[in-house]
């Protein structure tokens, strides 16, 4: 009687559940919202804060919200570090860009390489980004230091440096500014040697087999074959060490503090320094605007450039 | 795989023989850690009973304490037991958080805008830039002036508005700033007894420098010792970022004198290191040898007492050096502590207050002499504790000179209050970063100075316009 009497209240139930299965709407939005949720709480929202803050003076002692207009942007542009950060940015990203690129090209041809240990070897290559930053800076803050230097003391085992001489990595802004871009390099590398490896990967073994075959070498299969199609990939290695180079501040906070003399001062760090360390909220919040169009502007770029590769 | 000695070895012993090196290594850290930080009063000395007075009212609840991690960590030992004690005592569960001090403005600024966080707050500088979200501790002065005296004067005004008449903060102690150096160098130069004035400091450390190619430390960076340092430099020039009545004055011949005579000191005596300097670094260079005068507190010194008590026996102290027109040093540290707006706890964080300050004899004695008081009643033992410290200073009369340092000391914004534009100015470098400028040859002094001034009145007029600026 039991079965008899269930069978009218499941069956519904179970053809209502399959028609809203069916419904590519309803499903599409249920897989949509969770993003939409996230993407609005984390990004929206302090973007709006963000925004509503550069039209304040918010201090951090004081959060109540008065409208100031355009002050906070005129005292921004006014100011040579502001101005010092906007190009050292550019010079941070495109530098570090420029080799986590290429590293990573080189990289990922080693770990695609078969030979005994690769395991070993590729859980290495990926310790650098999987450390925390806060971690592995602080080593290269011993590694850098102006006494205790390893590297200091490397160069004088070489006669490179005399016995009492040091290099100061961190004193001079030239060197400084080499160092906060070393350590950003050997941090990202790793990432774009995995993304790139996947797309080295992807490439049939029968194409190159086949440039083989016609007598073409290592390198004319590398600019003819493996580079063009791995370009879309390196693209995206690219637009991704690029977000994460703009927006960092953790190296420079840790190595430098923007220092010597605001010689290594970014966008990122500047906010940080001018909207926390300083008080001035609404001022940070100026400078971290700056952020936005730039780094719209690099990813409708790159993904362009991704586009007309694919399309060719 | 070959060893050293010639006999081969398999992997796996290898990898046992690095598993037990590296366990030993561990203990023989952990051995380490244990003998660097011994309880106070274990050398010499008698740790000062403990008092306490009932609350002025019935307290119950919680109160929550952050504060920075001590450079002497006996101190903070002695700290949690003691606010813990006293929670037990009247009804209040007391929890304390200690973290490193660069980061305690960072996380002020965050509670303050979550509006949630600490009752009580302790930092080692001025806090007068959190004054709109920060409770007037004027009835805690009252009280403890009505208890012990008159505050030390550095002490008020390092947080006290007049402009607003409140006070942002609660300053019951400080720490000096003596010279650091060593005297076996200097007696090489021919001041066996240290430098006394500026000119003294340029001639003795360049010298030592080109004899003995040690350098000076004092630092021009991002960090609160060069903050500290350049402007006890400035006032004994004569120069200052504000006058009595908080009108913006750097742009002076003074502080240009003051800018070209550290260019001159930097080039002669030093190395790009104290470019990069934080606050640690001008104590690891004179622990390891590698200094010959640094501007410091006591921490430097006690440090090596443990780690490299040659160094620490070679190191003695000076008062602040003298300029052309006066011979001043800021004070090292300021405690200020301060209960924002959103504390729960306000009762029970004013009444530790009181009691944390009828004890700061213990807090002077646990900090191994390094907290001086803000009310002198309050350590009776003290003159004798620095004239034959208990701590093992060999001499044992090595920090007499700092019986004498209140006349030698101001503070911040000096001679104006440490306001809330100060407080900015200070937390932003404005004056390391003028001084860098100039020693590094990328501006002329004059225009290291000017942009200082252009910086420092940007700030002040906004701070002015909000109210919390006077003149």
């Amino acid at each position: 009687m039991a079965t008899t009497a269930e069978q009218p209240t499941t069956r519904p139930i179970a053809a209502a559940r399959r028609r809203l299965a069916d419904r590519d709407g309803v499903l599409s939005w249920a897989f949509v919202v969770p993003s939409v949720v996230y993407i609005v709480a984390l990004v929206g929202l302090p973007f709006g804060l963000a925004i509503a803050f550069a039209f304040s003076d918010v201090s951090a002692g004081d959060p109540s919200y008065d409208f100031v207009g355009l002050r906070n942007f005129r005292r921004v542009v006014d100011d040579p570090v502001f101005w010092r950060s906007v190009g050292n940015t550019f010079v941070f990203t495109l530098i570090s860009m420029a080799l986590i690129v290429l590293l990573g090209k080189v990289l990922a041809n080693i770990l695609v390489a078969d030979f005994r240990g690769k395991w070993v070897v590729r859980f290495l290559v990926l310790l650098p980004w999987t450390t925390p930053v806060a971690l592995s800076s602080i080593s290269w803050l011993w590694l850098l230091d102006s006494i205790y230097s390893p590297i200091d003391w490397v160069l004088r085992q070489f006669g490179a440096l005399g016995p009492v001489e040091n290099m100061y990595w961190l004193g001079q802004p030239g060197l400084s500014m080499t160092s906060v871009i070393a350590v950003h390099v050997w941090r990202l590398t790793p990432l774009a040697a995995v993304i790139m490896m996947a797309g080295l990967m992807s490439i049939p073994k029968e194409i190159d087999e086949a440039a083989r075959v016609d007598g073409a070498g290592y390198w004319r299969r590398m600019f003819e074959i493996t580079i063009p199609l791995v370009l879309p990939v390196a693209a995206i290695a690219a637009l991704f060490g690029a977000i994460f180079t703009f927006t960092d501040m953790a190296v420079v906070r840790v190595l430098t503090r923007g220092g010597p003399n605001d010689s290594t001062q970014v966008l990122a760090s500047w906010a940080f320094y001018r909207g926390i360390d300083g008080g001035d909220v609404a001022q940070g919040a100026v400078i971290a605007l700056f952020l936005f169009p730039l780094l719209l502007a690099a990813a409708v770029l790159i993904l362009r450039a991704v586009r007309k590769i694919e399309v060719r | 795989m070959t060893n050293g000695f010639g006999t081969r070895r398999s992997r796996r012993e290898v990898l046992r023989t690095a598993a037990i090196a590296a366990l030993g290594a561990a203990v023989a850290g952990a051995c380490a850690a244990e003998e660097e930080a011994p309880g106070p009063g274990t050398r010499s000395g008698q740790a000062p009973r403990e008092t306490f007075q009932q609350p002025r009212s019935k307290l119950s609840g919680e109160l929550t304490i952050l504060l920075w991690s001590h450079f002497i960590p006996s101190h903070d030992v002695w700290f949690d037991k003691f606010a813990r004690a006293w929670g037990n005592r009247v009804g209040v569960k007391v929890s304390v958080d200690h973290i490193d001090l660069a980061q305690i403005p960072t996380r002020i600024a965050a509670e303050m805008q979550a509006r949630q966080g600490h009752d009580l707050i302790q930092y080692i500088a001025t806090l007068s830039q959190f004054e709109p979200s920060v409770l007037d501790q004027r009835d805690v002065v009252e009280e403890a002036n009505s208890r012990w005296g008159e505050q030390l004067a550095l002490c008020r005004k390092s947080s006290y508005n007049p402009a607003t008449d409140k006070f942002y903060a609660y300053s019951p102690g400080w720490v000096p700033d003596p010279g650091n150096y060593r005297r076996s160098l200097w007696r090489s130069a021919g001041m066996a007894d240290g430098p006394r004035t500026w000119d003294d400091l340029l001639t003795g450390a360049a010298e030592i420098k080109r004899s003995q190619q040690i350098p000076l430390g004092l630092g021009m960076s991002q960090e609160i010792d060069s903050n500290m340092v350049l402007r006890a430099l400035m006032w004994s020039y004569g120069a200052s970022e504000q006058d009595e009545n908080e009108q913006v004055v750097i742009n002076s011949p003074e502080t240009v004198a003051a800018v070209e005579y550290m260019t001159r000191l930097y080039k002669q005596a030093m190395t790009p290191e104290i470019f990069s300097w934080n606050a640690a670094s001008n104590n690891q260079g004179l622990v390891a040898g590698k200094l010959s005068y640094i501007v410091n507190s006591i921490s430097a010194w006690r440090t090596a007492q443990e780690s490299n008590p040659a160094v620490a026996d070679d190191t003695f102290f000076v008062p602040a050096l003298r300029g052309p027109k006066d011979a001043l040093a800021a004070q090292h540290v300021l405690y200020n502590w301060i209960i924002p707006q959103h504390a729960k706890g306000v009762d029970a964080a004013k009444e530790f207050l009181l009691h944390y300050t009828a004890n700061f004899a213990s807090a002077s004695f646990q900090s191994k002499l390094y907290d001086l008081p803000a009310w002198s009643k309050l350590t009776p033992e003290l003159p004798n504790w620095l004239a034959s410290d208990p701590f093992g200073a060999q001499p044992a009369d090595k920090l007499k000179l700092l019986n004498e340092a209140i006349p030698w000391s101001t503070n911040i914004g000096h001679p104006g209050p440490a306001s809330t534009a100060i407080g900015e100015v200070f937390s932003t470098f404005v004056i390391p970063n003028m001084f860098a400028k100039a020693a590094r040859g990328d501006a002329t002094p004059e225009q290291a100075v000017a942009e200082a001034d252009r910086q420092i009145k940007a700030i002040f007029d906004k701070w002015r316009a909000a109210g919390l600026v006077g003149g």
